[in-house]
């Protein structure tokens, strides 16, 4: 039992902001939205779409088709009526005079909340009554998005007022309502602010980054909440500034990250071995878009596992994890942090466009048994040391922690290969002790974060399929499906992709036939899994035009697979 | 507590040839800081490759010898969050000029409380002889056989021009006024540009000791450094002028972006209940 909304129209008719008050609204009442958004590199025109699930329970797989269509342009008509579901309905301006249309007038009724820009919102509230949104609340959360005593927020309450009066006025039959449970303090949130939680929560201090879309949703959610979290933000000149602001930041003795997608991160890439080099713990959020190059700014891609896998020259430790969902990329980033400063080494957080604009109505994020230590030296060790080696050779590769002005001594740490005291040596006995070092940290992050892997299903009966990052969802949805009429498969979905499990290997041995889900081009998880694992997929379920994985896309090619 | 020259004795070998204008200008430095009164351990010395940027491990100083060109924004954000360390910059012409460019114009717009020092010998020493973006047009380097295309970049007016708070001019030989210099661009709060200037004994065999004692000329002595038109003038001039061309009060970076009384960034534990002072936003 759902329901699927879709708002269709141009860049700048407040499409986000309309089905932002729907998903807010719906979250409060009870109900579970999953909104992604679908949107050209633009800021006007275009024909851009906000789909919502809204359900009982939380559904995040992509759907296809829509129960009510909000179309604001005659283009949105024409594209979206094809994914009306039988029993549709559209709501738009009369003058398009659809056969499917409800009969309110939005465009109308809109001109009479005295700005014509609130026909989103309009038909959102007419959406909204129709869903079994109280007026008060959608009131309330109009009031909240515009600042108290605007035009704009006047205009809005007005066309709330006016979409709930239609709605009333001419109920849709058969009815939208769904039942609703206890709203319970349950968030309305994105995968971007998700991940900027995620980083508070993971004692992030300094932000240094350059927007690049979808990673600037985390920079900005971060910047607003500079003050309540206790960090600084800057915007710096450019991606190598930022990594190496990270650098320098995370020197000093703070918790650092960056974000940015993958034509920033290839401008990182030295900064990254420099991370590597002097082991300098540093958070860095990989918002993947496609490429290459520019590609599509605005649209979704798994494009790059292996770039984030192998960026950066020489060999050095790192770690990469990859959030499934918006809640997902809450708990990573707060890892990433303990992680990152634990091993002193990067840590990628891999996400997408997919996870980072979509919005979904979550249980309040747990915070009580994220790790909170620091693993610096504190000034009392340091201060007992007779004295401090920054990269003291140790058995597990890793060297005590401190920071330059927390003591009497002195931190030296160099991008030159050093000796343990961080002085540049050339050498050869204490190079190949650091390179030895290194492989050391390795081999320790490979045997700490060695986690027994969650398969589904049971991979030495059913071809197995494994997946990272956002396609999670929709995965499981069209799996339950499957599984309903009787087609099963195994699988096994990656959310640490280095250190890869030391169990992957024999997974993939043994596995009957071995089917890769990637939304790229270049079959990056596969071609992590041919190189850890020596094994190709015996099929690769691929999408490369920018656009997610739904649910019953995956179905059907899954389907076509297994048979 | 009273600095001691010995504290910044450093056990690392020299890699510097003999003669070069960096010893120069390791001697004042240390000198500098030692007047200042400041111990090793509340200095961080951030440099990236070539030959000067190797003076921080000659001292016994915090160090990140981080990468060519980048060392300026790794300094302004470990600033940021180690402010009560004294942070200073050691970079050649070609890093900080060159491969740095963007990072110097950003690092001057925001004031960023630190001190650049720039050992400018207009060529590049540890890749051997190449052009830099300070030497002259027409002269031939390595790469430029028939002489560099392009006109030399100058400093001083790029830093005048963009309203740095204190632009200054050295000798690396004249060693007592480059101590005073030193130390007035560290005491300046706001980003300071120090300009040295140094034969490269190696790769230059015209801009010598002589050259630079017969170039050069103090700063003349009625010029107001408050003036900024003045100072861009004299720096627009052909004369290697020494000492302190331009220095304006102003409220540096860290001062206008760090949140008043709270310790260092550096300092601060992880909290993760801060989520719950934000998520409010989200119901």
């Amino acid at each position: 039992m759902e329901v699927n909304l879709r708002i269709a129209g141009a860049a700048g008719q407040g499409i986000q902001t309309a089905a932002d008050l729907l998903g807010r609204a719906l979250t409060r009442s009870g109900l579970f939205s999953y909104l992604y958004n679908d949107a050209e590199s633009r800021i006007r025109g275009g024909l851009n779409f906000c789909h919502i699930r809204v359900a009982p329970e939380l559904r995040q797989g992509v759907a296809e088709h829509a129960d009510l269509l909000i179309t604001l342009t005659e283009p949105a008509v024409q594209v979206h009526a094809a994914s009306l579901s039988p029993g549709g309905r559209i709501l738009c301006p009369a003058r398009f005079a659809h056969p499917r249309s409800v009969g309110i007038d939005i465009e109308a009724l809109a001109a009479q909340s005295g700005s014509k820009i609130t026909q989103a919102v309009t038909a959102a509230a007419v959406a909204a009554c129709w869903l079994g949104v109280s007026p008060d609340t959608a009131g309330n959360v109009i009031a909240e998005m515009f600042p108290a005593g605007s035009k704009a927020a006047e205009s809005n309450r007005r066309a709330v007022e006016l979409g709930f009066a239609a709605a009333r006025e001419r109920p849709l039959s058969p009815p939208l309502r769904l039942p609703a449970g206890s709203p319970a303090g349950r968030l309305w949130i994105s995968g971007a602010e998700a991940a900027a939680l995620g980083a508070v929560a993971g004692g992030v201090r300094f932000v240094a980054g350059y927007p690049m879309s979808p990673a600037t949703g985390t920079l900005t959610a971060l910047a607003q909440w500079a003050e309540e979290a206790g960090l600084v933000v800057e915007q710096a000149e450019d991606e190598i500034a930022a990594i190496n602001m990270l650098a320098g930041a995370s020197y000093a003795g703070a918790r650092a990250m960056t974000a940015t997608s993958g034509g920033g991160y290839c401008l990182m890439t030295e900064g990254i071995s420099l991370l590597g080099m002097i082991e300098a713990p540093g958070v860095i959020l990989l918002a993947q878009r496609p490429g290459p190059a520019t590609g599509l700014p605005t649209r979704t891609a798994q494009g790059d596992l292996r770039l984030a896998l192998h960026a950066g020259h020489g060999f050095f430790p790192r770690v990469v994890l990859a959030p499934r969902d918006i809640a997902e990329s809450f708990v990573l980033t707060a890892r990433a942090f303990d992680l990152a400063e634990r091993y002193q080494v990067p840590v990628i957080v891999l996400t997408d466009q997919l996870i980072q604009d979509a919005q979904a109505s979550l249980d309040p994020f747990p915070v009580e048994e994220l790790p909170r230590r620091r693993y610096f030296l504190t000034r009392d060790e340091l201060e007992a040391m007779p004295a401090y080696q920054r990269y003291a050779i140790t058995e597990s590769g890793i060297s005590p922690l401190a920071a330059p002005g927390t003591s009497r001594h002195t931190v030296v740490a160099d991008s030159d290969e050093h000796d343990p005291d961080g002085h540049l040596t050339e050498v050869p006995s204490l190079s190949l002790q650091m390179a030895q070092k290194r492989l050391r940290k390795a081999a320790t992050l490979a045997r700490e974060l060695d986690a027994p892997l969650a398969v589904e299903g049971d991979p030495r009966r059913h071809p197995l399929v494994v997946s990272f990052g956002s396609t999670h969802p929709s995965l499981a949805e069209a799996r339950q499906r499957m599984a309903d009429q009787g087609t099963d498969f195994a699988w096994l979905h990656l959310s640490q992709l280095w250190p890869l499990s030391s169990s992957v290997r024999d997974l993939l041995r043994d596995a009957p036939r071995l089917i890769t889900v990637e939304n790229n081009a270049g079959g990056e998880l596969a071609g992590l899994l041919a190189q850890v694992g020596l094994r190709e997929s015996d099929a690769r379920i691929q999408r490369m035009d920018g656009r997610p994985f739904s649910v019953d896309e995956l179905d059907a090619r899954l389907r076509e697979v297994l048979a | 507590m009273s600095a001691r020259k010995e504290d910044y004795d450093s056990p690392v070998e020299n890699h510097w040839c003999p003669g070069c204008g960096n010893f120069g200008i390791l001697t004042a430095v240390r000198r500098a800081l030692v007047e200042l009164d400041l111990p090793p351990q509340r200095v961080l010395i951030c440099s990236g490759i070539g030959q000067a940027p190797k003076l921080p491990h000659y001292l016994r100083v915090n160090t990140l010898n981080g990468l060519h060109g980048r060392e300026v924004a790794s300094a302004t954000a470990a600033k940021l969050c180690a402010p009560d360390l004294t942070v200073l910059v050691h970079a050649g012409d070609g890093g900080a000029y060159g491969e740095g460019g963007n990072h110097l114009l950003h690092a001057i717009r925001r004031d960023i409380d630190i001190t650049l020092v720039v050992h400018d010998n207009k060529v590049y020493g540890l890749t051997k002889g190449q052009a830099s973006p300070t030497t002259s047009l027409g002269e031939p380097a390595k790469i430029h056989p028939r002489g560099v295309p392009s006109r030399p970049l100058n400093p001083l007016a790029l830093a005048i021009a963009l309203e740095c708070g204190f632009v200054a001019q050295a000798l690396s030989s004249r060693t007592d006024q480059l101590v005073d210099i030193l130390q007035c661009a560290v005491r300046h709060r706001g980003f300071s540009l120090v300009n040295v200037l140094q034969p490269c004994v190696s790769w230059d065999k015209t801009r010598t000791y002589a050259f630079y004692d017969e170039h050069c000329a103090p700063v003349p002595a009625d010029h107001d450094p408050a003036d900024a038109i003045a100072a861009f003038r004299l720096a627009a001039q052909r004369t290697f002028w020494l000492g302190i061309l331009h220095q304006r009060a102003g409220t540096p970076f860290d001062e206008r972006v760090l949140p008043a009384g709270r310790g260092p960034l550096r300092d601060l534990g992880v909290e993760p209940e801060r989520v719950g002072r934000i998520v409010g936003r989200f119901r």
